[in-house]
């Protein structure tokens, strides 16, 4: 009974200024085994978390480790403790190669003192071998695959002697199959290596595949703690994360085959290697782009809108041949606008205020004499989408980076609200937002479809593209592979969607 | 044979290389001057006082920072080295001892204050520039130090064996070093994992603390050998020693591929570096252009090395866009 837990957190309290971010919270973590860690965003998660990785310390509340209580007081105290994080943020040094990485805690040396690097390829060797991984350690770390990366990552991990893993959200990035791998090596490692797993994700369905055990967070409390997840189905545990049931949002419009094509695309090829792109969207539509990460979806849009070069075909809008030549003739000439999937690089400015990223896509519309803009300008035109999409902040003045990757979110989606454009490309919309947030989302990318802005939706989340596209066109290898109007029912859809990609 | 050429040429220092060395016939085949055995002790007494220079400012943009500092430092250790032999007698070897402990204390006050603030380097070493700069003039007046001793003359002025100046044993040893230092020692490779990524780096548990600190000492101990070696040079320690060396203490490890983003030097490519700038200095010489021109000039070198490196990265993340999505 005694040696059960290899980890556990008891009644840990943590505030921050204006908020109590976890609130008596308790965790287990039972030797060898998958635990899974789940809640909205803002629900205490990453605060836990980075009490379980030493960023943090509790203000109250202990921690213990192997039934010991335990000081965790800098990442790297819990790095010696064996708790290693495997981050969303790769966290190799990507100029190094693979065998340095694994052993760079541990440098084996010479009679010199010097690196010895013969010793650096063949001791990581056993790590790579243990996770099956045929990849030659003098390889340089920016040349592998993110897949690969990520188990190297792992093998990083096993290599420190680590006995706890904390996995937060890590399949962000990887295809189908990649995912299937690394399910298959971590379910091998808790067997073989004896490691204990804390996995942190919003995808529900693999908690449900790969977790042996749930605890939900909810405003900073356990909503559950530490129960078993067969005891569980995912109507309950969405209920525990979000305090209701879920509203699956369904969008139920149907398109006319007399609507006008708004966008055509013939015969495009792109300067990123997109080859005879055949392409249209009718006014009002919700066109999906499915494929893997790396088909070529985002790179499309941007050739679209003018931020890479598109080299030869024709692009008609509303029938008639345009070139654009930059997102801002785009948005200014064309009223097409594109929401990036990479909020934090490309669609907002940290360090600038709520009001200046909403406001920046009307600027030049708003400019009045002598080219002076002023805030209330500015928040009349902008403060009712804020409003709308329910953006959490104290004020309209507070640093973006400050606020919740949820909110950055709505506020990347509320710039271009107001903006006002007849085309909108919006590119994973959701990715690492949480249940709640997504519906908001969902709903208002339908009810801006039904005013009659058409949408070219790009999204790598299935389910999420049956419930809200129209028409689905299916890319792979930077081509299109087909095209079906979606009936949104989830089994055909899905199936037929694959067979586009697996022909 | 053919994978040995291809691995060369994916070294820095190898295309360098080859640009040194028909750099130097098509030179010596235009003006057989630049080959004469003076023309060639003065090339190797500069490259000699330079590399430490170079050496001095790669070991900060490793780590991904700037130093503004390093002729300052430099020029304040100069003049401690004279003032210390002139005006109290001090035998060689003690002065040198305090000339370096002063190099080794600027270099952790940059390295210390940079770590403990998180303030930009370039902001700190910009301040630190004119508390050494200023302390320098404190101490001279603007006045030189012209008692030399007979055997720092010599160390800084005599030949080995033909062309062979004395003064570039001391550069070779601590281009070996760094070598060394830079891609076989545990600090070397921390300050490029450092200069990767901060956060990568501090999460595998490397102390940025120290890595900073230490960067700044070593920055500011071959700072502090390099003044002296001017010193031994000019037989004289003016106050002015180091006011010229920020652009080619950058232009160096620039054209050996550095990046100033931080994370990838190459001890051997800047040694090669400096031996490119003293031949262009030279060859400008040897074909009577202004003096003024060979700034300008080193100005475009930089900038062009800048956009050369600037480019071969978009190619590899362009080879790698392809590769990915086949």
């Amino acid at each position: 009974m005694n040696n059960e837990f290899c980890l556990e957190i008891k009644n840990s309290n943590k505030s921050f200024p204006g908020v109590k971010a976890l609130d008596n919270a308790n965790f287990k973590l039972k030797k060898g085994s998958i635990h899974a860690l789940v809640g909205e965003n803002g629900a205490g998660k990453s605060t836990l978390i980075k009490l379980i990785t030493g960023v943090y310390r509790p203000d109250s509340g202990e921690i213990l480790i192997n039934n010991e209580e335990t000081n965790l007081n800098s990442p790297n105290d819990a790095m010696l403790k064996g708790i290693s994080v495997v981050h969303q943020e790769r966290n190799l040094i990507r100029r190094f190669s693979v065998g340095e990485n694994l052993m760079l805690n541990n440098l084996p040396k010479n009679f010199f003192n010097l690196i010895d690097y013969t010793e650096v390829s063949k001791q990581s060797k056993k790590w790579l071998k243990i996770l099956d991984l045929n990849i030659d350690p003098e390889t340089i770390v920016s040349d592998l695959t993110v897949a690969k990366m990520q188990l190297c990552e792992i093998a990083k991990a096993l290599s420190m002697q680590s006995k706890i893993l904390l996995l937060d959200e890590p399949t962000s990035s990887l295809s189908p199959q990649d995912v299937k791998n690394l399910f298959e090596l971590l379910k091998k490692i808790v067997k073989e290596e004896g490691v204990s797993i804390v996995f942190v994700s919003h995808k529900l369905e693999e908690v449900f595949q790969i977790c042996d055990y749930v605890t939900v967070l909810r405003d900073g409390k356990n909503a559950c703690e530490s129960e078993k997840i067969k005891s569980l189905d995912r109507k309950q545990l969405v209920k525990l994360m979000i305090g209701r049931d879920e509203q699956i949002v369904k969008s139920n419009k149907i398109i006319d085959d007399n609507n006008k094509k708004i966008i055509e695309l013939e015969n495009v090829n792109t300067y990123l290697g997109h080859k005879g792109i055949n392409l249209f969207l009718k006014k009002g539509e919700i066109l999906g782009l499915y494929g893997l990460v790396g088909a070529g979806r985002t790179e499309l849009a941007k050739s679209i809108v003018g931020i890479e070069k598109i080299l030869s075909g024709n692009l008609k809008l509303n029938s008639k041949l345009i070139k654009i030549s930059s997102a801002k003739e785009a948005l200014e000439k064309y009223r097409i606008g594109y929401i990036s999937e990479d909020r934090k690089k490309e669609g907002l400015i940290l360090m600038h205020n709520v009001l200046d990223n909403t406001g920046i896509t009307i600027w030049s519309q708003l400019k009045k004499i002598f080219n002076f803009l002023d805030d209330s300008t500015i928040g009349k035109k902008v403060i009712p989408y804020i409003e709308k999409l329910e953006v959490k902040t104290p004020s309209n003045y507070q640093l973006t980076s400050n606020l919740s990757g949820g909110n950055q979110q709505k506020i990347s989606v509320a710039k271009w609200l107001a903006a006002g454009t007849d085309i909108l490309f919006i590119d994973e919309p959701t990715v690492g937002i949480d249940i709640k947030t997504k519906g908001y989302l969902h709903e208002l990318i339908i009810d801006l479809s039904k005013s009659g802005t058409s949408i070219v939706l790009i999204s790598s989340d299935m389910p999420e593209m049956i419930s809200l596209a129209d028409r689905i066109v299916v890319m792979k290898n930077f081509m299109i592979k087909g095209e079906k109007i979606n009936n949104h029912d989830y089994k055909s859809m899905s199936s037929s969607i694959m067979e586009f990609i697996h022909d | 044979m053919n994978t040995l050429f291809s691995n060369l040429f994916k070294k820095d220092w190898f295309g360098l290389l080859i640009v040194v060395f028909f750099g130097a016939i098509i030179i010596s085949l235009l003006k057989p001057a630049f080959i004469s055995p003076f023309n060639i002790y003065v090339l190797m007494s500069s490259i000699s006082l330079m590399l430490l220079v170079a050496m001095s400012q790669m070991i900060i943009i490793a780590i991904g920072q700037m130093n503004l500092s390093v002729g300052a430092i430099g020029g304040l250790v100069a003049i401690s080295f004279a003032g210390l032999m002139e005006v109290y007698n001090m035998p060689i070897s003690l002065a040198a001892c305090i000339g370096i402990v002063i190099g080794v204390v600027a270099g952790f006050f940059n390295g210390y204050i940079t770590a403990k603030t998180g303030i930009s380097a370039f902001i700190i070493t910009l301040a630190t520039l004119y508390i050494f700069k200023g302390i320098n003039l404190g101490i001279t007046e603007a006045q030189p130090f012209y008692e030399i001793p007979e055997a720092i003359r010599f160390f800084g002025n005599e030949k080995i064996i033909g062309p062979i100046p004395y003064l570039i044993i001391i550069p070779l040893i601590v281009v070996f070093l760094m070598w060394i230092l830079m891609t076989r020692t545990k600090i070397g490779r921390y300050m490029l994992a450092y200069g990767n990524s901060i956060q990568s780096s501090e999460l595998m548990g490397i102390s940025s603390t120290k890595i900073v600190i230490t960067a700044h000492v070593i920055s500011g101990l071959l700072a502090a050998i390099g003044g002296m070696l001017v010193v031994c040079r000019l037989s004289l320690g003016t106050p002015n020693i180091g006011d010229s060396w920020l652009l080619p203490s950058f232009a160096a490890p620039v054209i050996g591929g550095a990046l100033l983003a931080g994370g990838k030097v190459d001890v051997l490519a800047t040694a090669l570096g400096v031996v490119i700038v003293a031949i262009i200095s030279q060859a400008l010489v040897i074909f009577k252009v202004d003096p003024f021109f060979v700034q300008i000039f080193l100005g475009f070198m930089i900038l062009f090395a800048v956009l050369v490196n600037r480019y071969r990265e978009y190619q590899e993340e362009n080879k790698k866009k392809i590769f990915s999505h086949e």
